[in-house]
């Protein structure tokens, strides 16, 4: 029996590798013609660049703009996921481990958000924006992004404050330590593994995000790098498929550096959400 | 420490839940329920006051032949999504739990679509199937099947498949991965138990990983079944409905009513149906969710 499956192991790792690589294949295009010329990409799609040149790149961020877009994003993940870290994980202290007459009632409340999608709540969230007079601005879509990420914030660290052993805070309590001192010195700390794992999903979320940014801020204002990118491409008529990789390239590279760094915790972060 | 008096501590607890109860009510729980409102009126958003009409936007949308289309196309979408996410990726999954050399290097291929946004697989996926420059064409024509060569994206009987290569692609590695995590919790005594004379590949995954995979199996339908119909993102970065309302999906529809055709409570009576349809999976969910822990 050993036998047997010695052998088709590597021939079972070797199809898979070949298939993997298939996988990833259409982005490994978009990388080699993104240093290639029109002309190049045309003629040649699948070879290698013949000189590796940086000039899409260079017109990527003087005639397309792209830097100041990608600020913009960066600084709007974190705007973002500063918030929900902070609301979401006391509010999920909260609901689970202290006593609360309305506890099971917001839980249903907020647990009945994971399954709205997006275009449930886009038209009349546009109007309230519109009656706000906050319509297509960055306030609105942080507004948006939090409460939209709310309930699967709570429900993720939710899972995890049960792990916290009672007697830590109990402890705390009788040296005198305050509800809220209690939840920010004691429970919090030990909430960190959770915390990262909010972070790798909101911030590779709200990086990514295109449909969202665009129906909230317009393609008129969109300054946010991926809604930047869209619009180059609405404008184009011919698409020059070189500027658009080099865009495309940019704009994964964070992304995609971050992923090789921690595999792992991507993973287990992106699938969180999903594990009861 | 109780004389302290439960003042204090409701204080604590409006303090630690208001922020987020506050945001989540005016800005999810408030535009929600005002769109039940809006289904019931003919609002433009901006050009007319809002008037009662009754269901009328209900039964207009399902004389609607765009809705209809877009109807179709979603549980069309659905169906495939659902076979596709939780029998193809369970089978992924057995296949990638067996691999030892460069583990990590074959799971992170399949896994990476995932990472990437919207916009760049629609990107890709576009380039793919471009009729003069896209690989696609290329390879055919390098192959001699020139005739097979043609604009994958906008022929009527290609844009579906399309569409589905593209979101299977992006998120296949990712319910593999919820499937590889359930795989490693399953105790390896289980798997001597059964037995060396009858260790075939098929009972193992018969006797031992479909049953004990249960619970992921029934996550990932149902999340598959919610992805079917969410799809919407995935419609506007690339065919936009076309050719002919034939990859509308329900919320491409209420985007391309609401949003850019200033019909908003028309849109809104189709967001209620999605919700509706959403309502009866989540329900099927906690029965399903029930049933399996009985019999745990």
């Amino acid at each position: 029996v050993k036998s047997r499956k010695r052998l088709y192991v590597p021939i079972l790792e070797g199809l898979l590798l070949v298939i993997g690589l298939v996988v990833v294949s259409p982005a490994f295009l978009a990388f080699i013609n993104a240093f290639k010329s029109l002309t190049e990409i045309r003629d040649n799609p699948l070879a290698l660049p013949a000189k590796w040149s940086f000039e899409n790149f260079g017109e990527l961020f003087s005639k397309v703009g792209l830097s100041e877009p990608m600020l913009n994003s960066f600084l709007m993940c974190i705007a973002v996921i500063g918030s929900l870290v902070l609301t979401g994980s006391m509010a999920a202290y909260s609901l689970t481990r202290r006593k609360m007459t309305s506890g099971p009632v917001l839980k249903v409340l907020f647990l009945a958000g994971l399954i709205i999608p997006f275009q449930v709540v886009m038209v009349p969230l546009l109007q309230q924006f519109r009656t706000l007079n906050i319509q297509t601005s960055y306030l609105a879509l942080w507004l948006h992004y939090v409460s939209w990420g709310l309930p699967l914030c709570i429900f993720i660290y939710s899972g995890f404050v049960g792990t916290v052993p009672k007697e830590l805070e109990e402890a705390a309590t009788i040296d005198g330590c305050g509800p809220l001192g209690l939840f920010w010195k004691i429970v919090f700390p030990l909430l960190k593994p959770c915390t990262i794992t909010i972070v790798i999903f909101w911030g590779l979320w709200i990086w990514n995000d295109y449909t969202q940014a665009l129906v909230i801020m317009g393609p008129a204002k969109g300054q946010l790098a991926f809604v930047q990118l869209g619009r180059v491409l609405q404008d184009q008529y011919v698409k020059n498929w070189n500027t658009i990789f080099a865009g495309v390239v940019t704009l994964s590279a964070p992304v995609t550096l971050l992923y090789l760094l921690m595999q792992q915790k991507f993973e287990k972060g992106l699938t969180a959400g999903s594990v009861k | 420490m109780r004389v302290r008096g439960s003042l204090s501590q409701m204080w604590a607890s409006t303090v630690l839940v208001g922020p987020a109860l506050l945001l989540y009510l005016g800005f999810f729980v408030v535009p929600a329920v005002l769109g039940f409102a809006y289904s019931l009126t003919n609002w433009s958003g901006w050009k007319n006051a809002p008037t009662f009409i009754g269901l009328d936007n209900f039964v207009e949308l399902f004389r609607d032949d765009r809705f209809i289309a877009s109807i179709r196309f979603t549980l069309f979408e659905t169906v495939i999504l659902v076979v596709v996410f939780t029998g193809g990726a369970l089978a992924l999954a057995v296949l990638l739990d067996k691999v030892r050399k460069w583990k990590a290097l074959i799971r992170g291929l399949f896994f990476y679509p995932y990472i990437l946004s919207i916009l760049v697989s629609g990107l890709l996926w576009q380039y793919m199937a471009n009729s003069r420059e896209g690989a696609v064409n290329k390879i055919l024509r390098g192959m001699g099947l020139d005739s097979w060569a043609q604009n994958w994206m906008s022929d009527p009987a290609w844009a579906p498949w399309f569409i589905t290569a593209m979101v299977v692609w992006s998120a296949l590695g990712f319910f593999a991965t919820i499937y590889l995590a359930n795989l490693q919790t399953i105790p390896s005594e289980l798997y001597e138990a059964l037995g060396l004379e009858s260790k075939s590949a098929i009972d193992v995954l018969r006797y031992i990983q479909i049953p004990m995979l249960r619970p992921s199996i029934t996550l990932t339908s149902v999340m598959s079944v919610i992805f079917g119909i969410n799809l919407f993102g995935q419609i506007m970065v690339t065919t936009m409905g076309a050719p002919g309302y034939r990859t509308f999906t329900v919320g491409y529809f209420i985007y391309w009513q609401g949003v850019q055709h200033d019909r908003q409570g028309y849109a809104a009576a189709a967001s209620f149906v999605t919700f509706v349809v959403l309502l009866i999976v989540a329900a099927l969910q906690t029965y399903l969710m029930r049933r399996k822990e009985v019999q745990l």
